[in-house]
């Protein structure tokens, strides 16, 4: 082939590519829509908020970002609503080995960026980001956890707290907590966690049944 | 040997801005790294240390290929540039833009709050869109500095209508570099649609239009250091940037499997983007081709720049991307630090280098100095190349234990960025300082080659001619 044909294959070949690229993009656009909830008013002011304070500076989100703190996509899903609220308002207040600088971000624009969250929680990403395999071969091999292990399973604690190594960063460390507090400690704290701790971040759980309290409580008293 | 055309000489005003940029990117890498292991180490915030660390690198390459370009244009259209206070106009006003920018962003890491949104939308300091974050005011100078230095050329090559396949190529590759800015340049209601088409930018720049800039400069500096013969270069260079556009364009897809999405990116994002390291391997091969036909060397140091440009752009723009590009692989280590190992060998091979290369093939001519000791060139080159790839292993295995622990096992974020990975940012910061020394090497040989006599004896010096 002469350079001339090979400059023609190059430019025309590339234009091709790039017309390809394009339709596959208009298909996309008429697509994402239906793949995530409406976008309010709420969640736009959120996503100013989220570029204001140069969110994507630290964290990623849908995966993408800068890798020095956790991914955003699913926060909205593991952390309630009021942690997330006080931990953006000022984050040191809720969990003191925070990394995360108070940047004076306001009651209101604590809510936007908390329903942006809660919508891109909500975004079809073909499964991403996985559910842990090797947690989850853990679970099925668990076949004989007690109530209380199962529900603290079921209610997510991991998310925030840790136990053998295994779980959140932002409550306290589980592992010992059975010489730590006595039951009735624990059990009280499950109801009314403010009454116990009064600056903690952590919601109530006395909308569980006695039982269930009594399970769960059960477990952590063992954890010695 | 000189310049052929005095008006070439102006490359070396974007240079000098470029190694500048160069410290200074190196600088807030390391605070960066530090940052790390203790957060709170530096009065900025990690995430400002990090936007100057990522844009001071945008800047400094891009700049790099202007000075780069205003060398190769006038060459190759065998005439002056068209307008020599034009070019300088468009330097001064891009080093004012960005001296702006840095100092908007610094303000911010101070105040927050200053980073106000009332009057553009979007922030009057910092975007916080990652890479992009320069503000809209910036955009649409740096957009128009862009303008002047594309009219500029064009109306060079004009003059004398010499369309090379050399700076035809070169010329596409920034054209195409400067449009596909304007998908970053607007505002969308959707997180989504706003990763869609930032990725758009970041994307077809450094896997589009940057890497047909360096097949274009490739054959550029084979030709200039080895005497190659044009047809035979030019021949090899439309292959390689044709091979280039046809896997990195529809490659963008590996960047659309898990951002909301449709399907159908995981098969066009899979199958073209694993295509993507064969035009790399293919400059590989040009380069040490080219180098054994053609056995006498005009520019040791130069070529030796080139080929080491080539063989880490195939590296760490190939062979590290491709190892996470397949949609089974990356749903694992999608948003892990093996995406930053890949950045950081994939930016050091293809395009620091890249520019490094292009210094050393045109700064003695610029210079006018027959000869010059390499000996500062390679100290530097093997003190950033060696600090390079262990920073890339540390990286690395940074990233593998986090796949493994965070994404497999479930476990925390925050643990096992704090207690499995610290040594690995021991390491990494460690590395850092021996690449600052490279870089502190290779900026004293810039600022004083060809303005000192020779101390090693002429049997050894390079020649440099062409």
């Amino acid at each position: 082939m002469s350079n001339r044909a090979l400059r023609n294959l190059f430019a025309f070949g590339s234009l091709g590519f790039f017309v390809i690229f394009v339709i596959l993009t208009i298909d996309t656009m008429g697509k994402l829509d239906k793949r995530a909830p409406e976008i309010t008013e709420e969640v736009n002011l959120g996503k100013k908020v989220w570029h204001k304070y140069d969110c994507i500076g630290c964290h990623t989100i849908l995966g993408n970002g800068s890798y020095f703190a956790p991914d955003m996509t699913k926060i909205a899903e593991k952390k309630p609503k009021e942690y997330l609220k006080r931990f953006l308002m000022d984050p040191k207040s809720v969990n003191p080995k925070a990394t995360m600088p108070n940047f004076g971000i306001t009651s209101e624009e604590a809510d936007h960026l908390i329903a942006f969250l809660e919508w891109i929680s909500k975004v079809d990403t073909n499964g991403w980001p996985p559910k842990p395999i090797l947690a989850q071969a853990v679970a099925v091999a668990g076949a004989e956890l007690s109530a209380g292990q199962r529900l603290y399973n079921q209610l997510n604690c991991g998310a925030c707290h840790m136990i053998n190594g295994i779980g959140g960063t932002t409550g306290p460390d589980l592992t010992h907590v059975g010489s730590r507090r006595d039951r009735q400690w624990i059990l009280g704290h499950f109801k009314d966690p403010q009454a116990y701790v009064p600056n903690s971040a952590m919601p109530s759980y006395g909308h569980l049944s006695e039982k269930e309290l009594n399970d769960l409580t059960d477990y952590m008293v063992s954890l010695k | 040997m000189t310049v052929k055309y005095e008006s070439q000489k102006i490359a070396q005003h974007f240079f000098t801005f470029a190694v500048l940029l160069f410290l200074v990117q190196v600088v807030v890498g390391i605070i960066a790294a530090l940052q790390f292991i203790w957060p709170e180490f530096f009065i900025l915030n990690f995430n400002i240390i990090r936007s100057l660390h990522i844009n001071a690198l945008v800047v400094w390459l891009l700049v790099g290929l202007m000075g780069a370009t205003y060398y190769v244009v006038p060459e190759e259209s065998e005439t002056e540039l068209w307008s020599v206070p034009l070019a300088k106009f468009q330097f001064w006003a891009t080093v004012v833009t960005v001296t702006l920018v840095v100092l908007g962003y610094i303000w911010m890491g101070i105040n927050p709050q200053a980073n106000s949104t009332a009057l553009f939308g979007t922030g009057i300091l910092n975007e916080g869109r990652e890479y992009i974050e320069a503000p809209r005011w910036a955009d649409i100078l740096i957009a128009l500095s862009a303008v002047l230095f594309l009219i500029n050329n064009f109306m060079t090559v004009l003059k004398t209508k010499k369309w090379t396949g050399i700076q035809g190529t070169l010329l596409a590759g920034l054209t195409f570099l400067a449009l596909m800015y304007i998908p970053g340049m607007f505002y969308t209601k959707s997180m989504v649609k706003d990763q869609f088409w930032w990725w758009w930018v970041v994307h077809l720049w450094v896997e589009g239009a940057w890497e047909v800039i360096a097949g274009a400069l490739l054959a550029f500096m084979l030709m200039k250091t080895l005497n190659a013969q044009r047809h035979v270069v030019e021949r090899w260079m439309y292959i390689e940037v044709a091979l280039v556009l046809f896997t990195g364009i529809l490659g963008t897809g590996h960047h659309y499997y898990w951002i909301g999405t449709p399907e159908y990116w995981l098969w066009v994002g899979g199958i073209f983007s694993s295509l993507e390291p064969i035009p790399l391997l293919l400059m590989v091969w040009d380069a040490f081709r080219t180098t054994r036909e053609y056995r006498t060397v005009t520019n040791k140091v130069g070529l030796f720049y080139a080929v080491a440009h080539a063989i880490f752009n195939f590296v760490g723009a190939g062979l590290w991307g491709v190892i996470h590009t397949l949609p089974q692989v990356n749903k694992w280590t999608h948003g892990t630090q093996i995406t930053t190992a890949h950045g950081h060998l994939a930016f050091y091979g293809a395009y620091v280098l890249l520019v490094l290369s292009m210094i050393y093939v045109t700064l003695p001519a610029i210079r006018g100095t027959r000869e010059f000791s390499g000996a500062r060139a390679y100290q530097s080159f093997w003190w950033m190349t060696i600090s390079m790839v262990f920073i890339v292993l540390t990286i690395t295995g940074a990233g593998m234990v986090q796949t493994y622990m965070e994404r497999l096992m479930g476990l925390d974020y925050v643990a096992v960025k704090a207690n499995y990975n610290l040594w690995f940012w021991i390491f990494r910061a460690i590395f850092g300082i021996g690449f600052l020394i490279g870089v502190v090497i290779f900026a004293i040989d810039f600022f004083r080659l060809g303005k000192e006599p020779l101390k090693v004896p002429s049997g050894e010096a390079i020649r440099a001619e062409g």
